[in-house]
């Protein structure tokens, strides 16, 4: 049948006229994806950063376009956002990266821009002043540590460490740690023990938190603290039973399962230690050197905070790894790439960098930095001691590139808690791990390929 | 023009009128059911171009998903047909989301429908300050659902919590309302707090009741609940079917045991406690934290078609038993 002037479209037609809307819609709505990594604009090059706000503060950005004659477009880090956009191919130019876990996992999948010819010219970040935590962000299809650069670390942290408030070991007659030599991981729930006060059912001050980065990647570390591996040589299972693996596990279930600190069955509804280990309910809190940042800030709290080196497992090996190694990673899709570098040199080289550095929430990743650490007060010439002689233990420990750290949380999360109340064994717990997380990494493996 | 002729246009356009077409005027002709076709297609058609753009597009391209091992990111994904739904009927933790998904709604929607139906008699009442008590039932509706799950941690916290602050006043130990067992009855108290909205629709429907049916019931001595069951009831039947419809559909799909679990991560979509582990959580899970979109996708067109199925039952097994004061079934 023809349609005539003035005669009603018919339901097909007006569905079909409103489909390919629809499309011109979505054509209309990819073409603004488009522009907001494009690159170039009138009045200079943009670049697109994806970070978590305080990363790179407003007034960081106004400078760098005065110094650097880069717009930089700030844009707040979402995994799933971040997987949109690499999906439809407008990935941000940089991204905000976990080094210790997302280097590996990003790297494989072919998504980041291998980065050793831009530091091979640079004149800002060289090559022999990098600290080695860097080497978290590199990743040579195999083994992390080795090969190409895929990032770098913007500040770190030793995240087995653990501060503590020497008001509440005074207050349950407890001996101070030594400062320079690690006490056992038992001697530390033994003392988180006799410090946690509870009250009708309340606990009132948590003896102390041991939760690491994320529950992946402190298994791992404390894995290697006793001694094995979590991971087999490619990777690709993990194996809670082994000797080593299962004395870490026990000991982190023993930990949950006594309610001496924040857990997954005891959740602080802070979130983090920060607000609790201030409000003095938290005797001792397993966050590294980062956390001075907060506590320079509180001169009551500096004079009782110390910082006090990784446990250890008796007959283990002293190791202090870095959890985390939190930086920025540059897509392979990246449409800006040369002025992308250019903002990473300054934020890992210029001014974000000095600020970073001298504000006390990290250790700066240039050794030419180091300097800047603050260390003008008594407490925090005292911390800084302990951390110089930390970092001759510093270690990197290998996370498969087969499954974000997140999804291995996630089954943890899923499966631990029976563990946790006391309703399955800890071998129970390591075989049911086992089966769920070599699942995720078979999955990811035959995805890698 | 003799009155004759007059009376011979004006019936010809009574009979076009009649049979759905513009009169002869000349020119173009337009019948007034292509106008009244077009004046439709023009009004609807932004939510209609809406739709196919934000509903349809996003649910085939899930359906095909759901077909693949796709993760967002990894170049091998590749297409494995019926793989994931088969997958899906085998997997324990599916089955017991959706059965928690299921006791959680035929818990959580008679209670919010009851809670909101006695609110509206109450305030329906000639009482004083009837106006402000409306308006602070309503309130928490209001309140954005992120706003409400930090309040409701924040209340429930074991340590520092007011729930528990009022138990331990009177002596009793305080619980871990946020864990596993006592987590289903908080969530079943932000139900409650949303009462409010329940309430606002069964008011507008009480609101609706002819008076005379109330006087005439009284006259006839009914008690206050012959007169509430026997025809407030009765008239109310369309609103109550439509919350029921409309809160059956909301409940399988509530992300509230998020908001009050432990971590903000993707990772703590798990640390929900068991009990609260409901069917979209399950979905977050695999879409956020697993990255595995195409099981994901599985799951969620899996309980597209559980909520069309159950919808259909509800209208089935509830048609004699909802009035309407205007037949549905007479023709438009």
């Amino acid at each position: 049948m023809r349609s005539h002037a003035g005669a009603p479209p018919s339901r097909r037609r007006f569905l079909a006229l409103s489909a390919g809307g629809a499309m011109a819609g979505a054509s209309a709505l990819s073409g603004c994806a488009m522009q907001v990594s494009s690159g170039v604009s009138g009045s200079g090059e943009t670049v697109t950063v994806m970070v978590n706000s305080g990363d790179i503060l407003p007034e960081q950005v106004q400078q760098a376009k005065k110094d650097l004659g880069i717009k930089i477009l700030l844009v707040k880090y979402d995994i799933t956002k971040l997987i949109a956009m690499l999906t439809n191919g407008n990935p941000p130019d940089l991204v905000r990266g976990v080094g210790a876990v997302d280097a590996p996992f990003f790297a494989a999948r072919d998504v980041a821009e291998e980065l050793d010819s831009y530091f091979a010219r640079s004149g800002v970040l060289k090559l022999d002043d990098l600290d080695p935590v860097n080497d978290l962000w590199r990743y040579d299809g195999r083994t992390q540590g080795k090969g190409p650069r895929y990032g770098m670390a913007k500040d770190f942290s030793q995240d087995s460490m653990y501060w503590y408030d020497t008001a509440a070991f005074d207050k349950g007659g407890a001996d101070y740690p030594p400062e320079t030599e690690p006490v056992t991981y038992e001697e530390w729930l033994d003392t988180a023990k006799r410090l946690v006060q509870r009250k009708k059912g309340q606990t009132t001050v948590f003896g102390g938190s041991y939760g690491g980065l994320t529950r992946s990647t402190l298994l791992a570390t404390m894995t290697v603290s006793a001694g094995g591996s979590l991971f087999n040589d490619d990777f690709s299972r993990v194996d809670f039973t082994t000797p080593e693996a299962r004395k870490a596990l026990a000991w982190y279930i023993d930990y949950c399962r006594t309610k001496v600190g924040p857990s997954l069955i005891q959740p602080d509804p802070n979130g983090w230690d920060g607000p609790t280990y201030q409000a003095g309910r938290l005797a001792m809190s397993n966050s590294g050197y980062w956390m001075g940042g907060m506590i320079g800030t509180d001169r009551k709290l500096a004079a009782v905070s110390r910082l006090a080196p990784a446990p250890v497992f008796s007959g283990g090996p002293r190791i202090s790894a870095c959890q985390g190694g939190t930086g920025l990673w540059m897509p392979r899709g990246s449409k800006n790439k040369d002025a992308a570098w250019r903002v990473f040199e300054w934020f890992f080289g210029e001014e974000p960098a000095k600020a970073r550095a001298s504000g006390g929430w990290g250790i700066p990743t240039l050794k030419s930095m180091r300097s800047l650490m603050p260390a003008k007060e008594d407490y925090q010439k005292r911390v800084l001691k302990v951390q110089e002689n930390e970092l001759k233990h510093f270690s990197v420990v290998s996370f498969t590139p087969y499954s974000r750290a997140d999804a291995v949380d996630a089954l943890f999360n899923q499966i631990a808690p029976a563990a946790m109340n006391g309703q399955i064994s800890v071998d129970t717990l390591a075989g049911r791990l086992n089966s769920a997380i070599n699942e995720q990494l078979k999955r990811g493996k035959e995805q890698v390929g | 023009m003799t009155v004759d002729q007059i009376s011979s246009v004006a019936g010809r356009q009574g009979a076009a009128a009649r049979a759905g077409r513009a009169p002869a005027t000349g020119g173009r002709r337009i019948s007034m059911t292509a106008r009244r076709h077009r004046a439709f297609y023009m009004f609807t058609s932004p939510w209609i171009v809406g739709f196919l753009l934000l509903t349809v597009t996003p649910m085939v391209y899930a359906l095909w998903l759901s077909f693949t091992t796709f993760d967002g990111i990894s170049p091998n994904w590749r297409y494995v047909g019926l793989g994931n739904y088969r997958e899906l009927l085998n997997d324990p933790v599916t089955w017991d989301a959706l059965g928690r998904t299921g006791l959680f709604a035929v818990t959580s929607v008679p209670l919010s429908i009851i809670a909101g139906l006695a609110l509206a008699v109450l305030v329906n009442r000639p009482i004083k300050a009837r106006g402000l008590f409306r308006t602070l039932i309503y309130l928490p509706a209001v309140v954005p659902p992120v706003g409400a799950g930090l309040a409701f941690k924040l209340l429930f916290d074991q340590n520092s919590g007011a729930a528990n602050g009022v138990l331990t006043f009177f002596g009793i130990d305080a619980v871990g309302w946020l864990a596993d067992p006592y987590a289903r009855y908080v969530l079943l108290m932000t139900v409650l707090w949303g009462a409010g909205n329940v309430m606002i629709i069964s008011l507008a429907g009480l609101q609706d009741v002819p008076r005379e049916l109330h006087e005439a019931a009284r006259i006839d001595g009914a008690s206050a609940w012959r007169t509430f069951r026997s025809i407030t009831v009765p008239l109310l039947s369309p609103v109550l079917l439509f919350q029921t419809v409309t809160g059956m559909i909301a409940s399988v799909q509530t992300i509230m045991p998020l908001l009050l679990a432990p971590l903000g991560d993707t990772s703590g979509i798990t640390t929900v406690p068991q009990s609260n582990y409901l069917y979209m959580m399950h979905v977050f899970a695999q879409y956020f934290a697993l990255g595995r979109y195409g099981y994901a996708s599985a799951l969620l067109w899996v309980l597209f078609v559980l909520i069309l199925v159950v919808t259909g039952l509800i209208f089935k097994f509830t048609s004699g038993a909802v009035f309407y004061n205007v037949d549905p079934e007479a023709k438009k």
